[in-house]
């Protein structure tokens, strides 16, 4: 304050009365006591609040406060008591109504006398920690009247008999309940949760466990499974109409431990109608329903992946072990992709796509496809007929989509390797009878397998398709410079094959025909004038001839023949009847694919251009060829080449895993070598698990072999063992 | 003429000061009151000068919660009554 000398200050009395009467506060509170009264009373607009307020001011500033307080705090008790008495005597329904109803009143009446009190509340109930004029009044409410015994068990027996009417199916005042549970929380979180939440949860934990024992006696799965849906949805809309919204995780809680969680395995074992027959039947909104109701449960959903993935492998392990698919590999494998088909589709529309089911699913398949020793090669020959003849005419979209699943497929492989055998050898055949469908689809499939095992994994193949199109060039070569010179002779095509490519072929015996010999004389010189100091060997048991025929009554035919077949039938050009053993000695073909080569040739119906004494279907030493005159198809061109690529016989599988092994002793040493190089010393276990984490893009070694392989190189000098401890080793440099 | 949305706080000598409603509403007191209903609040203990001076100053205070900041001035004899009211009146 700035001291103005100007006008001296005058300091008034204070225009407020001052206190003489001693009775002073009595009055003052007999004032207010009265006001109270007719508050409770609704007779409120009567008062001037000014006043009251002005006397309220009064009393606290002279230090009535005191007074005032216990004063309000015994008035209001009073008031509440008798409000608490009437709300007593209500009869049965209308119990809650007339609650709810003075509740409001009394929110109402409290307002008022806070606003009256006000200047207490701002100013003595802070200096003396006393309760303000607002919260006194919910506890006093609190204590006089929700907790008066005879009315805290009956409003909790009431609200919860309308939560039960309401779950069989009645309908109950909602406005009314909710008014009441804000009550509840208004008075407190702990008066809510104690006085009703609690037993409301207790009570609904007995309803639905009672309720879901009924229900498992009586529906199947599915049909649980609904009805659980349909409670769960109920107790979620009740909270939103008229509980607290933190009771909705509470109640959500309880239904899921009772209706589901107690139930969990009986529910997935159910017979008929369990998670097992939902797989097969594709059920997929029940098993979509299963999935959201058992994901709020723990260890739900790992139950089900659990049944699952146990079923998964025991259907493959089935399929793998069933004779009669493995007969036919090709049928096998779309049974498999028809399988992966299957979960795939139940996985995204019913599990939401969920990656734990995934990978469950993934981990199956590589377990029960490696069961089988044989999948490497069955695969391949599934790729195989697919590109011969399964994707003519298919849309390059579709054959992508084929060619894709069959890399799934080929990624749970464990023996990688064997498949790359199996596929060189098909591809082989495929580029050599030029029986490819597409060689687009070839090229993308060289592509998949890059970039999923490696340059490594396909510069062979790739190899293998270079030799092709540089066999053409050299052709076209080869008939420019020679063309004249053949004038009538054979027409010959040849494809020079880089033996590193190429799947190795022991060389057989064969003796060409004279007429051959000449061509391929002049082929020879011409290719060896153009690269020098390579050498070529002819590999008759791959190559095919079109030989023109004439028949017993002028019928002019063209046959499509293995080489083999083709030296066989040039023989009878110069004779009629031919024993077997002549035919052998001319030309020298080996014994087990003469015999085959003479079976497609005699034995098979509608492609007998040979007559065979006697006529039996398999190939004897003592056996008589004669050339069949009568022979006859409705084709000109007839095919009697040998057959597309088949499954194995047992011994042949047998020599391919043979080899298979053989070549991955020197791939289990490199690995072995490349770790101790580097790590210098290492005990056993660790180098047979390094050398297993290297390797197992290819195959899965055997710690057998790992250990063989270990000797042979201490042998060798590569690594020692250490003096002191038998398991360590060291790298030697 | 009353306008709506006015009421009118009548000092201890009976001196009536018309102002509106939001101004009054400053005072949490007057606000709460259920005189607001009818329009009007009598102080019988308030003196006119001082009531006046109350009004100006709710008046000032919507002023500067708007954002014009001024100067509200007081002349010093009144500053002692005038401690008085604001801490009747919750101002």
């Amino acid at each position: 304050m700035s001291a103005q000398k100007k006008k001296a200050f005058q300091i008034e009395a204070f225009k407020h009365r001052v206190v003489v009467d001693p009775k002073y506060a009595e009055k003052t509170w007999k004032i207010l006591e009265h006001a109270i009264h007719e508050i409770y009373n609704h007779n409120a607009s009567g008062l001037s609040f000014e006043e009251l307020y002005r006397n309220a001011y009064n009393m606290v500033l002279h230090k009535f406060g005191e007074k005032l307080y216990s004063g309000l705090v015994t008035t209001m008790t009073s008031h509440l008591k008798e409000i608490s008495n009437s709300i007593e005597a209500a009869q049965g329904g209308l119990f809650l109504d007339e609650l709810n109803r003075k509740w409001a009143e009394h929110n109402k009446a409290l307002q008022m006398i806070r606003d009256i009190l006000m200047y207490m509340d701002r100013t003595f109930i802070p200096n003396t920690h006393k309760t303000p004029v607002h919260e006194l009044g919910l506890n006093l409410w609190r204590d006089v009247v929700i907790h008066f015994h005879a009315i805290q068990s009956r409003l909790q027996a009431i609200l919860l008999e309308n939560v039960r009417r309401e779950r069989s199916g009645e309908v109950i005042d909602r406005g009314l309940m909710r008014s009441i549970t804000k009550m509840l929380m208004d008075l407190g979180p702990s008066v809510y949760q104690d006085d009703f939440e609690k037993h409301f949860l207790e009570v609904s934990a007995d309803f639905y466990r009672l309720e879901s024992q009924e229900f498992i006696e009586s529906c199947d799965c599915g049909e649980y499974l609904k009805k659980a849906e349909r409670r769960l949805n109920e107790e979620i809309e009740r909270v939103s109409h008229y509980l607290d919204t933190r009771s909705e995780v509470k109640i959500t809680n309880v239904v899921e431990t009772e209706m589901i969680e107690s139930h969990m395995h009986r529910l997935v074992q159910m017979e008929n109608s369990g998670l097992i027959n939902m797989i097969v039947d594709e059920k997929f909104e029940d098993l979509g329903r299963m999935y959201c109701l058992f994901r709020q449960v723990s260890n739900g959903l790992v139950l089900i992946r659990d049944v699952m993935t146990s079923f998964i492998r025991d259907t493959g392990k089935q399929l793998i072990t069933d004779p009669e698919r493995l007969k036919d590999p090709v049928d096998f494998v779309q049974h498999l992709l028809d399988l992966k088909d299957k979960y795939d589709k139940i996985i995204t529309s019913a599990f939401r796509n969920d990656k734990t089911f995934q990978n469950a699913l993934n981990s199956s398949f590589e377990y029960f496809i490696n069961l089988n020793s044989r999948s490497p090669e069955f695969i391949s020959l599934f790729v195989d007929d697919k590109l011969r003849k399964g994707l003519r005419g298919v849309t390059e979209e579709d054959v992508e989509l084929v060619l894709d699943k069959v890399m799934m497929l080929f990624r749970y492989l464990q023996e990688k390797d064997v498949f790359e055998k199996y596929y060189k050898q098909h591809l082989a055949k495929r580029l050599l009878s030029g029986k490819s469908v597409s060689d687009d689809a070839e090229r993308s499939l060289i592509v998949k397998l890059k970039t999923e095992c490696g340059y490594q994994f396909t510069s062979k193949l790739e190899g293998m398709f270079t030799d092709m199109k540089t066999s053409q060039d050299t052709m076209q070569g080869f008939h420019a410079s020679h063309g004249s010179d053949i004038g009538d002779g054979p027409m010959l095509s040849v494809q020079v094959l880089t033996t590193g490519s190429w799947p190795t072929q022991p060389i057989t015996t064969c003796n060409l025909p004279a007429e051959i010999l000449g061509i391929c004389e002049k082929f020879r010189n011409y290719y060896l004038g153009t690269h020098t100091g390579r050498r070529l060997s002819w590999q008759t048991n791959m190559g095919t001839a079109d030989l023109k025929a004439t028949f017993g009554k002028g019928q002019k035919h063209e046959l499509n023949v293995s080489t083999y077949q083709m030296c066989v039938l040039m023989l009878f050009n110069d004779a009629d009847r031919l024993s077997y053993k002549e035919i052998e000695q001319v030309t020298e073909i080996p014994t087990s694919d003469l015999k085959r080569c003479l079976q497609s040739l005699a034995c098979v119906k509608g492609k007998n251009v040979l007559r065979k004494e006697p006529m039996s279907k398999d190939i004897a030493d003592t056996d008589t060829f004669l050339f069949n005159d009568k022979y006859t198809s409705k084709f000109f061109k007839v095919k009697i080449g040998t057959v597309a690529a088949q499954r194995e016989s047992e011994p042949e599988n047998q020599e391919t895993r043979q080899r298979v092994e053989e070549d991955r002793k020197p791939q289990i040493e490199a690995a072995i070598v490349r770790i101790m190089k580097a790590r210098r010393v290492l005990d056993h276990n660790n180098i047979v698990a390094e050398v297993t984490k290297q390797l197992q893009s290819r195959f899965l070694p055997n710690p057998v072999v790992i250990k063989k392989r270990i000797e042979s190189l201490i042998e060798r000098e590569f690594l020692e063992r250490d003096k002191g401890d038998r398991k360590l080793y060291r790298y030697l440099a | 003429m009353k306008r709506k949305d006015t009421v009118k706080l009548i000092s201890a000598e009976e001196m009536e000061f018309i102002i509106d409603k939001d101004a009054a509403m400053v005072s949490q007191t007057i606000g709460g009151f259920a005189e607001m209903e009818l329009g009007e609040v009598t102080f019988p203990e308030i003196s006119a000068v001082i009531l006046e001076k109350i009004c100006q100053y709710f008046y000032w205070a919507l002023q500067y919660s708007r954002g014009k900041e001024t100067e509200f001035h007081i002349e010093p004899e009144l500053t002692l009554e005038l401690m008085m009211a604001p801490n009747y009146l919750h101002t």
